[in-house]
C-alpha cells in the first residue's frame, strides 16, 4: 500500500504540475494581452454590429452607477447601447459580455439596464457582484 | 489528544486561517501579487498542514474550514462574502479528502518527494477546487443566474492561476513537516489553554472592528 502511494502521489503531483504549465501556455498563447488593450483605438462588437468607443460614447446615453462594494463608475448605459443595435424584444434575451482575456459573463436585460461601459472598457453593474465586472470589454453578444 | 485541546486548536488554527483571509487577503488585493495563490497556499495549506502535523487528527482542517469561513461571514464586506465563506469552508473539505488516506504519523512524507509532491497536491486541489466553488456559488446567488459556459471559458484561466499556488505548496508544506517533532499534547494546559484562547479571540475582535471600520467608511 506505502508503495502505491509513493508512485501515485508523485505522478498526481507531476499531473497538477503539467496541467498548471499547459493551461498557462495555452492562455499566454490565445489570450491577447490586456496590457496592450488600449480603447483609443479600440472598438466593441455589440450584436454583431462594430463600434469605437467614440462612437459608443457619442452616440449613447450616459449613466452613473454604484456597485454594490460602494464603487463609482461612469460611462454609457448599457441597455441604450443595446438598443442601438435596433434589437426586437430586449427582454427576451440574455446578454454575453465578452473580455479580450477571455473572461465572459451572461447578464440579463435586467441587470443592462442597471449596467454600464466605461471609457476604459469596463462593464459594471450596479445590481451585480464584483465577479460580474468584465474589464477589457471587447465584444457584447445578444444570446 | 484531550477533546478540548483539540477542539480549542480547531478554533485557533482556523481562526488565524480566516483572520489571513479576511485581513491580509484585502490588502494583498490591492498589489498586484496573485493574491488568491498567496492567500491558498501560505495560509489555507500551510495552517492546515501545520495543524495535520501538530495535531495528528483527521477532520480537524475541515473544521478549521468551517471556522475560518465563519468568521469571513463576520467581516460582510465585498458582495458575495457568503460565497467566499462557502470557498473556504470547500477548501477545508478538499485539503481533508485529499489527505484522508494518509497515515495520521504522516511517515508516508518521510521523503523529500513526497512531502513536495503532497504540497502541491494540496494546494492545487484546493485553489481550483475553492476557485471553482466561488465561480458557480456567485452567480447562483445573483439575478443573472450561473451560465456553465462562462465557467467552461474560464476553466484554462483557473488551472492556469493554480500554478503560483501548488509552487508555493510544494515548498511550505516540506517545511511545515519540520515541526513533526513537536508534541502538541506535551504543552501546559496553563500555557495552552490561555495562549489558544487569546489569540483566537484577538482574531476575532481585529476582524469584527475592521468590518465596522469598513462598513462606517461605506
Amino acid at each position: 500500500m506505502l508503495m502505491g502511494k509513493e508512485k501515485i502521489i508523485p505522478i498526481i503531483a507531476i499531473i497538477f504540475l503539467l496541467t498548471g504549465i499547459s493551461s498557462s501556455i495555452y492562455v499566454y498563447a490565445t489570450t491577447p494581452s490586456v496590457s496592450s488593450y488600449n480603447t483609443g483605438d479600440k472598438s466593441i462588437t455589440v450584436n454583431n454590429q462594430q463600434f469605437t468607443i467614440e462612437q459608443i460614447f457619442s452616440d449613447a446615453q450616459l449613466r452613473d452607477i454604484v456597485t454594490p462594494d460602494g464603487i463609482n463608475f461612469s460611462g454609457v448605459a448599457l441597455d441604450d447601447l443595446i438598443m442601438k443595435t435596433k434589437i426586437d424584444c430586449p427582454l427576451c434575451h440574455e446578454y454575453k459580455i465578452v473580455a479580450a482575456d477571455s473572461y465572459e459573463k451572461t447578464v440579463t436585460w435586467e441587470n443592462m439596464q442597471n449596467g454600464v461601459l466605461t471609457e476604459d472598457g469596463t462593464a459594471a453593474f450596479s445590481d451585480l457582484a464584483k465577479a460580474f465586472r468584465v474589464k477589457y470589454v471587447i465584444k457584447i453578444e445578444v444570446v | 489528544m484531550n477533546k478540548t485541546k483539540l477542539i480549542l486548536g480547531v478554533i485557533l488554527f482556523g481562526s488565524l486561517w480566516g483572520f489571513s483571509e479576511t485581513i491580509l487577503g484585502t490588502y494583498l488585493h490591492n498589489t498586484s501579487l496573485p493574491t488568491g495563490s498567496i492567500m491558498t497556499g501560505v495560509f489555507a495549506v500551510g495552517l492546515m498542514t501545520i495543524s495535520r502535523v501538530l495535531y495528528k487528527q483527521r477532520g480537524m482542517q475541515f473544521g478549521m474550514g468551517l471556522v475560518a469561513g465563519a468568521l469571513r461571514l463576520f467581516n460582510p464586506c465585498g458582495t458575495c462574502f457568503i460565497c467566499s465563506a462557502i470557498a473556504i469552508m470547500a477548501e477545508g473539505l478538499i485539503f481533508e479528502l485529499i489527505w484522508y488516506k494518509l497515515s495520521l504519523d504522516l511517515t508516508e512524507l518521510k521523503k523529500t518527494t513526497m512531502s513536495v509532491s503532497m504540497g502541491i497536491i494540496a494546494a492545487y486541489g484546493c485553489f481550483v477546487g475553492g476557485y471553482i466553488v466561488t465561480q458557480i456559488l456567485t452567480p447562483l446567488s445573483q439575478s443573472a443566474g450561473f451560465h456553465i459556459e462562462n465557467l467552461i471559458v474560464f476553466i484554462p484561466q483557473i488551472l492556469a492561476r493554480g500554478l503560483p499556488a501548488a509552487l508555493i505548496g510544494g515548498i511550505l508544506v516540506p517545511v511545515a513537516l519540520m515541526l513533526k517533532k513537536v508534541d502538541i499534547a506535551s504543552v501546559k494546559d496553563k500555557v495552552y489553554y490561555p495562549l489558544t484562547a487569546t489569540v483566537s479571540a484577538a482574531c476575532w475582535i481585529i476582524v469584527i472592528l475592521n468590518a465596522i471600520f469598513i462598513l462606517k467608511v461605506i
